[in-house]
């Protein structure tokens, strides 16, 4: 296998699902339309308090859009498993990790970049102070790509199982625990003045480690979850 | 892309070969070898267990008894999925992409035969005319012979066909013995799976049959 393969073999995974969903767009939209639905909700449900609204702004649109990325997840390998495409994942003479690795990282640029941008719109509807805007697209960034690895290996860990949809929020709430006190302690302390960054220092390094095991993780996963 | 079996060596070395499922056998114990140039037949009836041989042989699945040996290493490995390619009753076509980008991303996943041309292994298909059209808009026929033109593009010397006869017409069926004939003039090697109702390519080295 020349050096070439690898990069190569990487770039042809990262397109096909870019190109796959360039060509349905319109379910690109839905998490976003579904993130901008929820917000507006709240101050219809708490009533149009300034002071309370942007107190929970942050907290809020974290949340939203961390329960948006999770609506399309389940379907991160149905289709491949369907159609013989995921067989073809295992089968092909690269490391399964470096495809899911391109994987993970398309999931992320077609449902997480997109909701990350539309994420300071819904802040500031909330009223979130302009201080605190920066941070909170700061930790969003690093939430939404931790949740990313997370959530794909436990799509990895359920793919065949029949309604995984529910059994993977389950899973994956749990870890998204520490993910949104992190990300929230980071948008709460900017908005009172404080420092803000360790905090986020945190979710770096989290998004560092699993950005090296995630896909060894997810591979071994989509092996155990296939092998029957 | 290098075969890293010695030129003498089998492709593929089966010793009692089996698969069984909760105690019950699917096919097996086998005993036999595939030899370069080699073309082999894999007959059987329904539910002979054709198609669990060829994922036991892809590393899909653990055999339950016996051994397999596939480019002398372990089915699964990363040597043996560097020289196999398989193509089964799934094609792994996304039907959101056109032919070319099938076959494109086909070559990127297990790269390209140094003298393949992915434009006239389409016209030898018999899809000349269909290269950008998405595939979910071809026939069951023509996703097959685009699956088969991505299976001939591969370098890997071994392939692993199951039933690939199934939804071809007569010029298809021929294809499929033109495909087979140039591989094995290459020097690789195939297993090939039917139901035994066509007419199976000539230059057959032997039959292998299940479930009898």
């Amino acid at each position: 296998m020349s050096a070439s393969a690898l990069p190569r073999a990487f770039l042809a995974m990262l397109r096909r699902d870019v190109v796959l969903a360039w060509r349905r767009r319109g379910d690109a939209l839905l998490p976003v339309l579904y993130a901008v639905i929820v917000t507006t909700l709240f101050p219809f449900a708490l009533g149009p308090e300034h002071a309370l609204l942007a107190r929970i702004s942050g907290g809020v649109v974290l949340v939203t859009v961390l329960l948006a990325m999770l609506l399309s997840l389940d379907a991160v390998f149905r289709g491949d498993l369907e159609d013989g495409a995921l067989e073809h994942m295992l089968l092909a003479p690269q490391p399964l990790a470096l495809l899911m690795a391109a994987r993970m990282l398309a999931y992320w640029l077609v449902t997480a970049l997109p909701l990350v941008l539309v994420a300071p719109l819904l802040a500031y509807m909330l009223g979130l102070d302009a201080v605190a805007q920066p941070v909170l697209l700061l930790a969003l960034l690093l939430a939404s790509a931790l949740l990313d690895l997370l959530g794909i290996v436990l799509t990895a860990l359920t793919v065949g199982t029949r309604r995984s949809g529910m059994l993977l929020s389950l899973m994956l709430l749990p870890l998204a625990v520490p993910v949104v006190i992190f990300a929230a302690g980071a948008v709460g302390a900017a908005q009172q003045g404080l420092p803000w960054i360790a905090p986020l220092a945190w979710l770096a390094a989290a998004l560092a480690l699993a950005l090296v095991l995630a896909p060894l993780a997810c591979a071994t996963a989509l092996r155990i979850a296939l092998d029957s | 892309m290098s075969l890293h079996a010695a030129p003498a060596d089998p492709f593929i070395v089966a010793r009692g070969l089996g698969y069984g499922r909760r105690d019950e056998r699917v096919f097996g114990p086998l005993d036999f070898s595939l030899d370069a140039g080699c073309i082999a037949l894999v007959e059987g009836d329904n539910g002979s267990g054709k198609t669990t041989l060829l994922r036991v042989l892809s590393g899909l699945l653990h055999p339950t008894t016996g051994e397999a040996r596939v480019l002398g290493a372990a089915p699964g490995s990363e040597q043996a999925r560097a020289g196999c390619a398989a193509l089964g009753h799934l094609l792994g076509l996304k039907g959101d992409l056109t032919v070319q980008e099938n076959l494109a991303l086909g070559t990127g996943l297990y790269g390209a035969r140094e003298d393949a041309d992915a434009q006239a292994m389409l016209e030898h298909a018999g899809l000349a005319g269909y290269a950008h059209e998405p595939v979910r808009t071809l026939s069951a026929g023509q996703k097959k012979r685009a699956a088969l033109a991505r299976l001939a593009l591969l370098p890997a010397p071994l392939w692993l066909l199951d039933e690939p006869y199934a939804n071809l017409d007569r010029n298809g069926i021929a294809l499929v013995n033109a495909l087979l004939a140039g591989h094995a003039a290459r020097g690789g090697a195939a297993l090939v799976t039917s139901h035994g109702a066509v007419a199976f390519y000539e230059g057959v080295g032997y039959t292998l049959r299940l479930g009898t």
